[in-house]
């Protein structure tokens, strides 16, 4: 319930809030998987409020996944990295999106260096 | 206009009728000219019922969609609202109202409430201070909409959703009504089967409902034998699979909206000399599919690597039909050809837009992705390595491919596999989550509250069981002729479809073991006939079952019930009834919960 209202708040903070809620109550239904999600996904939301603030990335709102492709799109490798040890990302969801977006971009030598 | 109705077994446009009477009674009951502001959702179950000219022999001069703001200016003394009764919609048309009031119009208004009235939109209305403006509140219970010859549906999206995470049993209280409607018509059903919690539902309400009208007998002969009531979580696998019929396949690749499909236009482009590419039609192309229609109802069911050659074998017979008429020496039988040639002329456009379907059907059959992913499916099918991650389902979320089809994959993984194991089911979420976005955490849930994704709760799978006691999986379906229902999805024979074969022979007394394994009781009732209604059966005289499949039904299921009814052997025969038309893709969606993000 918290979830769909959060959505309905523009503002960051707001929005914080009630993901916050959403945590505590998936806690006490012990849905750990839920309440774990949450938490990411306010990690995400703040991460990405910084690079916004920083850089101008838009990355707001976007997926981890839509995160990382337009954060190696912009050539913030090191931000990407940080993404996926962060958030665990499986190596092999990462790398076909590394080797998708480099060769995209024709950065071959990025590209050798993993 | 409607004979494809009365092809049947059972006379269906009997219900078309009544349905066409009640609208007229109370068009009729609105004097003078009028307009119709229709709820958009309900204009495509209303064109199964009646077509414009119905209408407008009933004075009604202007149609609308409802919207909010103003009515567009008509010059007609009534304006008529068609809405389901939805509380969003009754703000809408109070705006509606109050606008027009503001222009002192003289106009008289009415609502039609569809299926039935509710009280709680008269009260909005009544908040909104528009009530009173309104001459004749009605409601008009279209219930079951005859869909084809042989098929029935109520076309109510949300009954999966309502009945198993929301647990509102509204669409139950319909359904109960419409079979009591239809059996006002066709006769009391002496025989009610049925299997799963809604099924039990509906049963117990229709007695109800039969007890309170007790005075009065129904006299008809019934035309129904039995009646099977199915709940839907009962077979959840089936269509989560890709169906594997022609009409099934058109379905899951253009999908069909009350018997519309509306296909790419490039195809069916009028080829004229001349003229070359110059004007090519940007408009979908929007056809008919109904058993009116002779080749579509001979091609329709059968396993779509199957129609190619039935389709050609028609092409020979028709230009045969054509050469004919080099034969034609005498007056009289020119005549003859000359008197076929309409139809001959019919029988060929319809040949041509068949190729034409066929050929955008087999591109996408025969590509690697479409080939792949059946092949996953039937692993699952058949038990491979269900409790284990999916490499390929892996890789096609790190594709992105649409989340729809992921969610399909993982869900008949774990319907095949009772349930995934905690860490698997916990992969599969994350990778979603992260890749699709975290709002659809709140798809998930409901995925798992319907029962489609699950964790495992005991070690005990009994798939293999229910698979090898049924008969689920055959290995050599014969797709060309077929001998087994197995062949509507290449090998795999519909739960669902299974049980209603078992329960006409030898009898559910036979699986027993299995039915405890599926969710929710099974059960038998009996209505009592008045005297004198008992049918005397001729000898070879075949049974009829109707089979209501409560949360949904596929093309596939429709087709394989279709064979049945056909098989010589099996002396019963099937007319089909449901909530909704689905396909896998239709049928998540429906489930779906996409909060809008409107942050930025």
């Amino acid at each position: 319930y918290y979830v769909a209202t959060s959505y309905r708040e523009k503002r960051l903070d707001s929005r914080l809030s009630h993901l916050q809620s959403a945590v505590d109550e998936y806690n006490k239904a012990k849905n750990e998987f839920a309440s774990k999600a949450t938490e990411d996904e306010m990690r995400l939301l703040r991460f990405q409020k910084k690079l916004d603030d920083e850089k101008g990335a838009g990355l707001m709102g976007l997926s981890l996944q839509a995160t990382m492709e337009t954060l190696l799109m912009l050539g913030l490798y090191k931000q990407t990295d940080q993404l996926y040890r962060d958030f665990k990302v499986p190596d092999k969801r990462y790398w076909w999106l590394k080797l998708k977006s480099l060769a995209e971009k024709e950065e071959w030598e990025e590209l050798e260096k993993f | 206009m409607a004979a494809h109705l009365s092809y049947g077994r059972v006379n269906l446009n009997i219900l078309r009728e009544a349905a066409r009477k009640e609208l007229r009674e109370f068009l009729d009951k609105c004097a003078g000219s009028k307009a119709i502001v229709w709820d958009e959702y309900l204009t495509g179950p209303f064109g199964l019922i009646a077509q414009y000219s119905l209408l407008k022999e009933h004075e009604v001069e202007k149609m609308f969609t409802l919207k909010t703001g103003r009515l567009p200016s008509a010059d007609v003394k009534n304006i008529i609202f068609f809405v389901r009764p939805r509380l969003e919609l009754m703000d809408i048309i109070a705006e509606n109202v109050f606008n027009e009031d503001k222009l002192h119009s003289t106009r008289d208004f009415h609502i039609l409430f569809v299926p039935r009235r509710s009280m709680l939109c008269e009260q909005r209305l009544k908040e909104q201070g528009v009530l009173g403006s309104f001459i004749n509140i009605d409601e008009y219970i279209l219930d079951l909409i005859p869909y084809d010859g042989d098929l029935l549906s109520m076309e109510y999206e949300s009954a999966f959703r309502e009945c198993y995470l929301e647990n509102d049993q509204t669409s139950l209280y319909h359904t109960a009504k419409g079979l009591m409607t239809l059996q006002a018509l066709y006769g009391t059903i002496p025989q009610i089967y049925g299997k799963g919690e809604c099924a039990r539902h509906v049963a117990n309400m229709m007695l109800r409902m039969k007890r309170e009208f007790a005075g009065i007998q129904n006299q008809i002969l019934p035309v129904f034998d039995t009646l099977l009531l199915l709940d839907r979580n009962v077979d959840l696998l089936t269509p989560l699979a890709t169906q594997l019929t022609y009409e099934g396949l058109i379905d899951e690749i253009y999908g069909i909206t009350n018997g519309y499909v509306k296909l790419p236009p490039e195809k069916f482009a009028q080829k004229k000399q001349g003229e070359a590419s110059k004007d090519l039609p940007t408009e979908p192309k929007k056809l008919q599919l109904n058993s009116a229609e002779e080749l579509y109802a001979e091609i329709r069911d059968k396993n779509f690597n199957a129609v190619g050659a039935a389709l050609s074998k028609k092409a020979k017979i028709i230009s045969a039909a054509f050469e004919e008429r080099h034969n034609a020496k005498t007056v009289g039988e020119i005549k003859q050809f000359v008197s076929q040639l309409p139809h001959m002329q019919a029988a060929r456009s319809s040949l041509a837009n068949h190729t034409s379907i066929a050929e955008l059907i087999k591109d996408i059959t025969t590509s690697e992705a479409f080939f792949d992913n059946l092949t996953v499916e039937q692993e699952f099918m058949t038990g491979v390595d269900t409790d284990k991650v999916n490499t390929y389902i892996e890789d096609r979320i790190a594709q992105k491919d649409p989340l729809i089809k992921i969610l399909r994959l993982v869900c008949m993984q774990s319907v095949c596999n009772n349930g995934l194991k905690q860490k698997v089911l916990d992969h599969y979420k994350r990778e979603i989550l992260q890749t699709y976005g975290y709002e659809y955490i709140l798809t998930l849930n409901n995925l798992e509250k319907g029962g489609l994704l699950k964790p495992q709760t005991s070690s005990r799978n009994n798939n293999p069981t229910i698979r090898k006691t049924l008969k689920l999986w055959m290995e050599d379906a014969n797709e060309q002729n077929p001998n087994d229902i197995s062949y509507v999805y290449s090998g795999y024979a519909p739960l669902s479809i299974r049980l209603t074969q078992l329960l006409a022979r030898p009898g559910w007394r036979s699986i027993e073991e299995v039915l405890k394994m599926l969710p929710g009781p099974h059960f038998e009732e009996r209505q009592q006939l008045p005297a004198g209604l008992h049918k005397k059966r001729q000898q070879g005289e075949n049974r009829t079952t109707l089979v209501f499949f409560l949360g949904g039904v596929t093309y596939a299921e429709i087709a394989a019930l279709r064979f049945l009814s056909q098989m010589e052997d099996s002396g019963m025969e099937y007319v089909i009834a449901t909530t909704k038309l689905i396909n896998g893709a239709s049928w998540i969606k429906s489930l779906m919960d996409t909060p809008e993000a409107q942050m930025h």
